[in-house]
């Protein structure tokens, strides 16, 4: 039973590390319907980032954390601005294959400039042991996962209770309604993508404190990312909270109890089940999918 | 514009054809994951065959040519392996090859290599079967699993009197290889495996896995894996208080695996092949060019490349020409006093004679616990 309790704490913890990590990605999609590929190397540029302003410039955990926020919102409003803007409102192929070459891009940029060693970002809350009962976690996990759910219910709030976030629900809705009623949509469009980066980066450096910050990552984040948005469904907040916590706990007790070597497998059956039990995903935002 | 174009064109037209123009270099080919989650450890590698190539050409470099290394990024998966050694052979026209880290991408270009007589060196790949394909063509200057884990066993379960071992190892032929010759050799010294875990190339969280072997009541953890993994791996055992003794094998005792690692690094051992404070006078000269060049001391990926590609250029040197059957004659002879040891090839192409070592990191310094040659494999 204790196992047991352990792996359930483990899967969460994880699980909601998912959920932030997925969040940018079900925002962007959910809201601009712009398949972002390059997810995981904005994932990737937060940790790059945070471990430059932390331990190359000297800024403490914090401060890193904004000037990451600031630099990578900066840098999402550009990429909008000046690349995805060309190809929006021709079908969603241009898009994906705009982001996946940028994904290459960032990548390997990065590779150049940073190289490959794994970097440490050094964590603004110790590594102590914490028990709780039987179960073994550590004081930086909890704080990373705090810190997962404040950053998760800001977003929330910033799409749900502010005029940016009216105007990007009603530029999603109906795209020439909202610039009808004065609506600058092309604002709109580039605060979401440069949200949706933020969010990612916020994960990469909050998460690259535990881990470690490595140029390769990229890929593998996106994976998981895009697992938790397709069972969780596209663009929608609960969809990507239950959805990561579901692939945590999932991944956790598969590697708990059957076999910490096929992990793997237990993303992509969820994929398959979900597309084909629930192909909207748990809660979706629209009952139909262009 | 044009004239100034003329000029070099002028020259080749002068000193004879492009073709020839080639000629002047030896050129020798070395695919190394460059990107990817190796991609670490084959920089390193490259580093190390580097050095040793401009070492080459100081010294006058080889049949009174220079040598060029040709690099290209494999990636450690067996498909980009094969096309980077179709390019290095049918487009660069190298003479010989150095690649390709891992042991399944060494596997996939091995018949390439084959096919066009190409002789090819590893200094990394330690999957045993490897050497025991029948392919003529090639060599592995480095150790294999089975003979790393039959020369430690002993010291294992004598010197660090273990009972009960859980073993970890990244999930690929190489980890998975040195989890079941460490076990097998470990069990026969009396020890007794508690479990056997694998994990993916590129996982952060080892909670689940470090769980299960926690629960497994193992006094100590045999871990397979490489310096990114690894040094996450060894950092989360000490978060969870896992009271054991870590032993690994892997790119252990380098300075970044340390730095990476921090504290939690403190008392591991690690089964290496190489170490930078290993005392020789040839290692000594080489540590102190290879800081020199890249302001670290070199690991044991740095030392392997540097050996692979100084193996190989005896031999063209010893060959006294750059014909393939030659060359691969010429290494078999190899008599190479390696910065660890003395390294010989059996006719399987398997080395032997040179050095092992066990450290433990003591205030963040790999220090040499104790060492043993391995021997001719039977």
């Amino acid at each position: 039973m204790d196992l047991f309790l352990q792996f359930l704490v483990n899967g969460l913890v994880t699980g909601s590390f998912y959920a932030l990590s997925a969040l940018g990605l079900t925002l962007i999609f959910g809201l601009m319907r712009v398949v972002n590929f390059a997810h995981g190397e904005m994932y990737m540029l937060g940790g790059i980032l945070g471990w430059f302003v932390t331990a190359r410039l000297g800024l403490d955990f914090f401060s890193g954390l904004v000037a990451v926020a600031v630099i990578m919102a900066t840098f999402g409003w550009l990429v909008d601005r000046v690349l995805i803007e060309r190809v929006r409102d021709q079908g969603e192929e241009p898009g994906i294959l705009l982001t996946i070459g940028l994904s290459i891009f960032l990548a390997n940029t990065a590779l150049l400039l940073v190289g490959t060693a794994p970097q440490k970002i050094e964590g603004p809350v110790g590594n102590q042991l914490v028990m709780l009962g039987p179960i073994v976690t550590t004081e930086l996990r909890l704080f990373a996962v705090a810190t997962c759910a404040l950053l998760i219910l800001a977003a929330h709030l910033v799409v749900r209770k502010t005029k940016l976030g009216s105007a990007m629900r009603a530029t999603f809705q109906d795209p020439m309604a909202a610039r009808l009623a004065g609506i600058k949509i092309e604002r709109v469009y580039a605060s979401t993508f440069a949200l949706g980066c933020t969010l990612a980066a916020l994960a990469g450096m909050l998460l690259g404190s535990i881990y470690s910050a490595q140029v390769s990552i990229g890929g593998l984040i996106s994976l998981k990312a895009f697992v938790v948005v397709i069972l969780g469904g596209m663009g929608s907040f609960a969809g990507a909270i239950l959805g990561g916590l579901i692939l945590g706990v999932a991944e956790s007790m598969w590697g708990g109890y059957v076999s910490t070597g096929l992990v793997d497998i237990v993303g992509f059956s969820i994929v398959i089940a979900t597309l084909l039990f629930k192909p909207y995903g748990l809660f979706s935002t629209r009952s139909e999918r262009a | 514009m044009r004239n100034i174009l003329s000029v070099p064109l002028a020259a080749v037209a002068l000193f004879g054809s492009a073709a020839a123009y080639s000629q002047e270099t030896i050129k020798i080919g070395l695919v190394q994951p460059l990107t990817g989650s190796v991609a670490y450890n084959g920089q390193a590698d490259l580093n190390g065959s580097k050095l040793a190539v401009e070492e080459r050409n100081k010294a006058g470099g080889v049949l009174g040519k220079k040598v060029e290394l040709v690099v290209e990024d494999g990636q450690c998966k067996p498909a980009n392996s094969v096309n980077a050694t179709e390019k290095l052979i049918q487009k660069d026209k190298v003479v010989a090859l150095s690649g390709a880290f891992c042991s399944s991408a060494t596997a996939a270009i091995m018949p390439v290599a084959e096919r066009y007589k190409m002789p090819l060196i590893t200094g990394v790949s330690s999957k045993a079967d490897l050497t025991e394909k029948g392919n003529k063509y090639f060599f592995r200057a480095a150790e294999t699993d089975a003979l790393l884990s039959r020369a430690f066993a002993k010291i294992l379960a004598n010197d660090l009197k273990l009972k009960s071992v859980a073993y970890v190892g990244v999930n690929d032929d190489w980890g998975r290889g040195g989890v079941e010759e460490f076990s097998n050799d470990l069990s026969a010294a009396g020890v007794k495996t508690a479990a056997k875990e694998y994990f993916d190339h590129g996982v952060t969280d080892f909670y689940t896995l470090l769980t299960k072997v926690r629960a497994s009541g193992a006094d100590a953890i045999f871990v397979a894996a490489e310096t990114q993994d690894g040094s996450i791996l060894v950092k989360q055992i000490k978060e969870l208080g896992l009271k054991m003794r870590v032993f690994g094998v892997g790119s252990w005792a380098t300075p970044d695996f340390i730095k990476l690692a921090g504290p939690a690094a403190e008392g591991i051992y690690a089964a290496v092949p190489y170490v930078s404070t290993y005392e020789s006078p040839r290692n000594v000269e080489f540590v102190k060019n290879y800081t020199a060049a890249y302001k670290e001391p070199p690991g044991k990926y740095g030392n392997a490349g540097y050996n692979a590609l100084n193996i190989m250029m005896d031999a063209i040197a010893r060959a006294g020409s750059t014909d393939s059957e030659k060359i691969r004659e010429a290494l078999h002879k190899t008599d190479y006093n390696a910065p660890n040891g003395n390294y010989k090839f059996t006719d399987k192409g398997q080395a032997y004679g040179f050095s092992l070592v066990l450290v433990q990191i003591k205030d963040q310094s790999p220090k040499v616990v104790a060492s043993t040659s391995v021997d001719a494999p039977k």
